[in-house]
């Protein structure tokens, strides 16, 4: 690795988002291609601290602060990638279900998901069933994010599932769901096709379930 | 326990002695659809009417059969007397904060009418009502908020916890210190208005801050805290809080209201001799999707590792059938082994 990719990947981890959209300058300005600039090093700077989340070796402010470096580098090179690099890895819709205002993991998803060259709509929180089954006719997304923190809401993901098979649409999207109380048990028994326990975890599975995109 | 009159009287009177059951009770909202249909009173109307709150919390002691009646089933109370704006939900949505009213760190400025703005007071006058109906026969819980989590309700979660990302410190501190007398005066005022025990619920959960957060912003204050307010205060955070037990032991609390994440015989080894522990009995899996067979096991279980105030880890799920809540009490009523 350049030691360019290596300074930004760094910052990154290390939050250090005031230094973040000058280094990534640098790094175009010296010639260095904008999709490994992405990958190998914004990209891969969130596997680390994804992962140092999920061994709680970091916390939630740390990864916001991380997640804010790693969009503002994103928002320097991204101007510069080709169309074939642009490319998107798929289309997800994230949501937090109705009766839940929470939303700090499904936004790090959201930032992750971006990041990792996924095209992201992020509805926002307190999504009614109707609202979410509107956008899932009009946008087809490959993927659809449902977040809930709060066990009062967490039924509601199931909600969305029986609304989706209801409507025709179970076959054309991968549902995967995420927040505090929801297990892997809780995702297999409301039939999600996947739980991931942290951001980390959901954007591994994002690459994985639309494999054929990536 | 803090050494004042009342509660080296409280403890003098029963010398350490237990009953021949442990106790069951609800640091937390035990409402649900359940309990809402046999009270006759439902959400919104149990956060906003006092009487309706008193009747669904004394629902708790009477349907259920929990030695304890806790009538605040949101985390709201506090936050909408403040300014914030509040959705206060439905029979289905536990209300929430819409609307941040001090997202750009702005002050806070304690209204001098704080206790007599409606959230705060319908609080109040419930405690007053069930202290009436049952004072003296069934423990009275209140419970109020704490500095961090008003602190995510008046600047929002993420901007909140971005600034202590960013370490911005003194931008952190300066908020929780104008939120703490708001949360002692309540603390102070559920008290006075009956209370026998309040929760302080300050959600400096592990799903979101580390124990070294915890050390550095809240623990000074959750000490400042305790000695200025007076009986025996609950301490609630939730998640698996294994990393920090003994800072909040290190807070001056009297119990911890800890989730079933955390072992209970392992919460007991560490924690038992310095402060009570309450709750532990698992709601997603266990109370919402489970049997009561497995509520009676899980609960046997904290029972048996020493877990002195047994009941849910946390205000439970509104769909959560009737008959698991009443598990948690057969199993209790069991006694001691």
């Amino acid at each position: 690795m350049t030691d360019h990719l290596h300074t930004i990947k760094a910052a990154v981890i290390g939050g250090r988002h005031g230094e973040i959209k000058g280094l990534v300058q640098q790094a175009l300005d010296a010639g260095l291609d904008p999709a490994a600039i992405i990958n190998d090093a914004l990209i891969a700077a969130m596997d680390v601290v994804g992962k140092d989340f999920g061994d709680g070796k970091i916390f939630v402010p740390e990864m916001l602060v991380s997640a804010v470096t790693m969009k503002a580098g994103l928002d320097v090179v991204k101007p510069c990638l080709t169309g074939g690099e642009s490319q998107s890895r798929g289309t997800v819709i994230m949501a937090t279900v109705k009766g839940d205002l929470h939303d700090i993991g499904k936004n790090l998803v959201s930032m992750m998901l971006e990041g990792a060259g996924f095209k992201v709509m992020d509805l926002g929180t307190d999504l009614s069933v109707d609202k979410l089954i509107d956008q899932v006719k009009t946008i087809q997304p490959d993927i659809l994010g449902l977040s809930a923190l709060l066990t009062t809401t967490m039924p509601e993901m199931q909600n969305v599932i029986g609304a989706l098979k209801a409507q025709g649409l179970r076959d054309k999207v991968k549902v995967l769901v995420g927040g505090a109380p929801v297990d892997r048990v809780f995702a297999e028994k409301i039939g999600a096709d996947g739980y991931g326990a942290n951001a980390a975890e959901a954007v591994e599975l994002a690459r994985r379930l639309t494999g054929a995109k990536a | 326990m803090k050494l004042n009159a009342h509660n080296l009287v409280m403890s003098a009177m029963f010398g350490g002695r237990r009953g021949p059951r442990p106790a069951v009770g609800n640091p937390t909202s035990i409402a649900c659809h359940g309990l809402m249909e046999k009270a006759g009173v439902f959400f919104p109307e149990a956060h906003l009417d006092a009487q309706a709150m008193a009747a669904l919390a004394l629902a708790g002691h009477e349907i259920v059969g929990f030695d304890t009646v806790m009538p605040e089933y949101s985390v709201v109370q506090e936050a909408a007397a403040l300014g914030a704006q509040v959705d206060w939900g439905d029979r289905d949505k536990m209300p929430d904060v819409k609307g941040f009213p001090n997202a750009d760190f702005s002050a806070i400025l304690m209204p001098q009418d704080f206790l007599e703005k409606p959230s705060c007071r319908v609080v109040l006058d419930a405690i007053g009502i069930l202290r009436r109906q049952v004072g003296g026969r069934v423990a009275i819980i209140g419970k109020v908020m704490g500095p961090w989590t008003l602190a995510y309700h008046m600047a929002g979660t993420q901007n909140f916890l971005l600034a202590v990302g960013m370490g911005e410190s003194a931008k952190v501190t300066r908020m929780l210190r104008q939120l703490m007398p708001v949360t002692i005066a309540f603390i102070n005022a559920q008290f006075a208005a009956g209370a026998d025990i309040v929760v302080l619920a300050d959600h400096a959960t592990r799903n979101l801050v580390g124990p070294h957060h915890y050390k550095e912003y809240l623990l000074p204050i959750h000490q400042e805290i305790m000695a200025q307010v007076g009986g025996p205060i609950i301490l609630h955070v939730c998640g698996n809080c294994a990393d920090r037990l003994e800072l909040f032991a290190e807070s001056g609390v009297d119990a911890y209201h800890f989730e079933w994440q955390v072992d209970a015989r392992e919460a007991v080894r560490r924690l038992g001799g310095r402060l009570s522990l309450a709750g532990n009995i698992n709601n997603a899996q266990t109370l919402l999707q489970g049997t009561p067979e497995d509520v009676f096991r899980q609960t046997r279980y904290a029972i048996d590792a020493g877990v002195h105030l047994i009941g849910p880890e946390c205000a439970i799920p509104l769909s959560t059938p009737l008959e698991n809540l009443r598990a948690i009490v057969a199993a209790g009523h069991e006694g001691y082994r």
